[in-house]
Parts: C-alpha cells; structure tokens; sequence
C-alpha cells in the first residue's frame, strides 16, 4: 500500500533528498524543510520503496503536506 | 535629497526606517510578499506594494520584482535593509542603472569585496591583522597540508565567495585535506558560483569586536565606536553592547585607524561595519566588512546620538559628512537583545501567529525596534527575529539593568521566544564581569 511522508513543520522546501525507486528504511531521513532559516530533517517512519516525489525545492508547506509518497509492503 | 524611498526588505528594519524617512519629509514604499500582506510593518508606510509569494526567491530576493515596484510608485531611491538583496553588487548595479538612488556602497565596490581574499589583501595593505591563513586562494590538496604542517591543525577551509555561516570546513589532520578541499570546492560551486577557497587558522575562544562607521563620497571617514557581539548562537548575534567592556583606549584608536585605512583603500561610500576577533592575548584580527545597516546598529545610535539612517541616505546623494573623528562623542553605554521566535531550550523555530503582545515602556533610553502587534502572524519563510530591545544609561551595570528591567516586562503569547535565554545571560555573573567570548552561551548556559 501506499503512504505518505509528510511536512513536519510549515516552512520552504529545501531539498528532497531521495529519488523515484530508492529503497529506503524506517527512520531515514527523505527531505529537509527550512522553517525560518533552521534546517529541519523529515524522516520517514516506513520503509519502503520511493513511488512519487511531491515536493521540489522552494515550495510552500505546511504540516501534514505530502512530500514523498513511499510504497510499503504490508 | 531623496523624495520617495523604497524599502526593500521585511520587519522591524521597516519601520525603522521609516521613522527616520519621516523625520527628513521623504515619502515611503513598503513591499511584501503574499505571505506578509496583513503584516504591521507595512502600517507607517505612504503605499504598499504585493511583490510577489512567500517564497523569498520571488519576492524578497527578485531584482525585477523590487525595481517594478519603484517605477510603479515613482519611488527614486531604494533602501535594502539588512539581508536579502542588500549587498549584492548585481541588485546596486540594477537599481543604478533604472535611474534610481542606491543606499549603499557603491556596485563596485559591494562586487570586489564579495571575495574574502580580495578583503583580506587589501586589509594587510592597509596595515590591519586579519586572522591567520592564506591572502588567496589555495589551489591544491597538497597546499592545504604544506599550510598545516608549517602551522598545525586544525585549519578551516573558507569559501572565498561564502558567507552567513556556509562554506567552513574543517580539516582536523593532513589526511582529511584531499577530501575537505574537494567538498569545499563543489560546496562553493553550487552555492555560490565559484570553488575557490582559502586557509583561515583558529583564533580559540575570541571575542566579536565590530567597528560601526560612516564614509561620504569625498573620503571622509568617521568611526561611531565598537560593538561586542561576543554573545551569539551558532553565528547568530543575540548581545550586542557598545563600547566593548575589553577595547582599551589605545586599541580603540588603532581600530578605528585601521578602520579608517581599510574603507579609504576599499573606496567604500556608505554605512558598513568592519568585523574582527579579539584574542585571549588581545590581538586583533580583521575578518570582513559588512557592507549595509546592521541589526545591532541602534547600540551606536544611542551610544553616539547619530542617526545612521539619516546619515545614509545624505551620503547617498552625494552629501559629505558633518562632523570629523573628533566631533563623535561615544558618552555611556548601549546594550541590545534581539528576540526570536523560537524556543528557549533547543532554539526550534516557532512560528505562528501572536495572540498577544506586551511592549515594555519606551522613552529616551530605552528603545524597542519590533514589527509586532495583537493577531498578527509570523511566518515561518523568513528569519525568526521579532523584535530587539535596546537600553541606555550612564554606565554598563546601570544600562544592563535597565534591560533587564524591560525584558521582564516583555510579554509575547502564541509563539515561543528567547526572552528567558536573554535574561540568562543578562543576569549571569561571568557576563556582568564583562567576561565573555563566542563560546559563552555553549559554556555558560549548556546550550548549542
């Protein structure tokens, strides 16, 4: 199934960093939001296989935005 | 003189500088972006313009965006504040070449001065220390390691081009120079358009001693006193005081000789301010120039009874200096806290919207430079500062207690801020024996 990893905190995106197909943990870290000039890790609380990436540099978030789609196995 | 001022910027710098445009009948500007439509700092200006979105890249930070504007109102002159365009030598050019004042130093000048070697270079010409390191850029792993083992580790590796804390790397023993200069290299290519980067040794547990000064087009220079800005966070000033508990009369007068030398050979026109370290043995070390207002320029203000906006904008249109280095009186003693929205443990951002403010009472020595008001909403796109508290009195414990005073009285509901870190420090007795250097807060208050 599919999940999603969210914004944690309002701000900018200033980088997602995984890709389409990655395979990542539980825990790891897929983007990095700035929320007045602090950089701030999003970690993602599955592991899964990247199926979408939503977010690109500079957009606006608030909490609970989707910013990478991650397909799980159940 | 300028009829009609466009501010560039966001915050309480707004207005700030707005007061003073007042004072001088020049008529003025305020620009926002959609994230800042509502906000206060808009309230004291003649007209308001939406430049663009939250997003800074696109309004902020547009050198269209901001000059449209100015057509667009018939402003003739643009202030940029601190931060964002303020000292990119390609935004003064653009604002110069639409027909407009530019309040800053001149284009050229903010584009040779963006190389920290160039400044460094010319700084030692001038006969001022600059910390210890290389005057250009190193070219080679294998310079990095000859540097080292002529000087000792650990050294930091410095974007020529970099600035606001980006761009130091460290290298801790020769085997970490290859790849350190690699990193350095790329880091500075994407970041800043240019890999070049220098050698800079550590000054251990230095005091931040700043030179606040004035230059006019005919090449008089005044110095309006030093700041210690020892107290910081990862870069970030939170105390500033003028005059330094630790700058002797003898080392002032060096400084501000050497201020004076360094801006002359620059050809610096405008306000700026000369940073350095202070060492634990009392040297000091030239470290770059900050070439527009500063946050912490009210310590001087009061200290000097100069307005430096005032001052800016008669520069900018070609007016010279009224006074000489000894017309500046430098009487009592100024002392600032800037406030930020974020929490008080762990410095987490906190933004949101602020149900209720209290400003504590403002008068002749005491100041509060804020953009702040009941409802109104701080986002979480821009800088977290809120607001800066500035105290005067005759001496330093007088005016320490004073600031304290107001802190206390201070009240801000919705978000979190560092009023409580403030009075820490403020109330702590290493800070009241003027005994402080940049690792204080790490030291003294277990915070990082």
């Amino acid at each position: 199934m599919e999940k999603s990893v969210n914004a944690i905190m309002p701000g900018l995106c200033a980088r997602v960093v995984v890709n389409v197909g990655d395979k990542i943990s539980a825990g790891q870290e897929v983007a990095v939001i700035n929320c007045m000039k602090t950089e701030i890790s999003v970690k993602s609380e599955f592991a899964g296989t990247v199926s979408q990436v939503l977010s690109k540099e500079w957009d606006e978030l608030q909490v609970g935005n989707p910013m990478v789609m991650l397909e799980v196995e159940e | 003189m300028i009829k009609k001022l466009l501010i560039a910027n966001r915050g309480e710098i707004v207005p700030r500088i707005i007061r003073t445009c007042r004072e001088m009948g020049v008529a003025t500007v305020a620009v926002h972006s959609e994230a800042d439509k509502n906000a206060p700092f808009l309230d004291l200006a003649d007209e308001t313009v939406l430049i663009g979105p939250a997003n800074p890249a696109l309004s902020y930070l547009s050198m269209e965006a901001i000059i449209q504007a100015a057509r667009q109102t018939g402003a003739d002159a643009v202030h940029p504040g601190y931060g964002f365009l303020s000292e990119r030598g390609a935004f003064a050019q653009a604002v110069t070449d639409a027909g407009l004042v530019w309040v800053g130093p001149p284009p050229s000048v903010l584009k040779a001065i963006s190389s920290k070697c160039y400044t460094r270079k010319l700084a030692v010409e001038a006969g001022a220390e600059v910390t210890p390191g290389t005057l250009e850029p190193v070219t080679s792993p294998e310079e990095v390691v000859a540097f080292g083992s002529e000087h000792g580790y650990p050294l930091f590796l410095k974007l020529d081009k970099g600035g606001g804390g980006k761009g130091i790397e460290r290298v801790s023993e020769p085997g970490q120079a290859a790849e350190v200069f690699k990193r350095a290299g790329s880091i500075g290519q994407m970041a800043f358009g240019s890999p070049d980067c220098y050698i800079e040794t550590v000054v251990e547990r230095p005091r931040h001693i700043e030179v606040q000064f004035l230059a006019d087009a005919a090449g008089n220079v005044v110095c309006l006193g030093e700041r210690e800005c020892s107290i910081q966070r990862r870069h970030q000033k939170i105390i500033e005081e003028a005059l330094s508990p630790v700058v002797d009369p003898a080392d002032r007068q060096r400084l501000y000789a050497n201020t004076a030398a360094i801006v002359k050979k620059m050809g610096y026109v405008g306000a700026g301010t000369l940073e350095g370290l202070r060492s634990q043995d009392g040297k000091y070390y030239f470290m770059e120039v900050n070439a527009r207002l500063q946050v912490e320029h009210p310590v001087s203000e009061f200290l000097t009874g100069v307005d430096i906006v005032r001052h800016q904008l008669e520069i900018a249109v070609g007016l010279e200096l009224p006074w000489s280095q000894s017309d500046i009186k430098t009487q009592g003693h100024a002392i600032e806290a800037r406030i930020y929205a974020e929490d008080p443990e762990t410095f987490y951002p906190s933004p949101g919207v602020i149900s209720k403010v209290v400003l504590p009472q403002t008068g002749d020595n005491l100041r509060v430079d804020h953009a702040l008001a009941d409802g109104c909403t701080v986002p979480p796109y821009y800088d977290p500062m809120l607001a800066k508290v500035i105290a005067y009195d005759q001496d330093r414990p007088k005016a320490i207690a004073r600031l304290i005073e107001a802190l206390k009285a201070f009240q801000v509901e919705g978000v979190k801020t560092t009023i409580s870190v403030n009075l820490r420090i403020l109330e702590h007795p290493s800070f009241l024996a003027g005994e402080m250097d940049t690792s204080f807060i790490a030291e003294h208050l277990g915070l990082t």
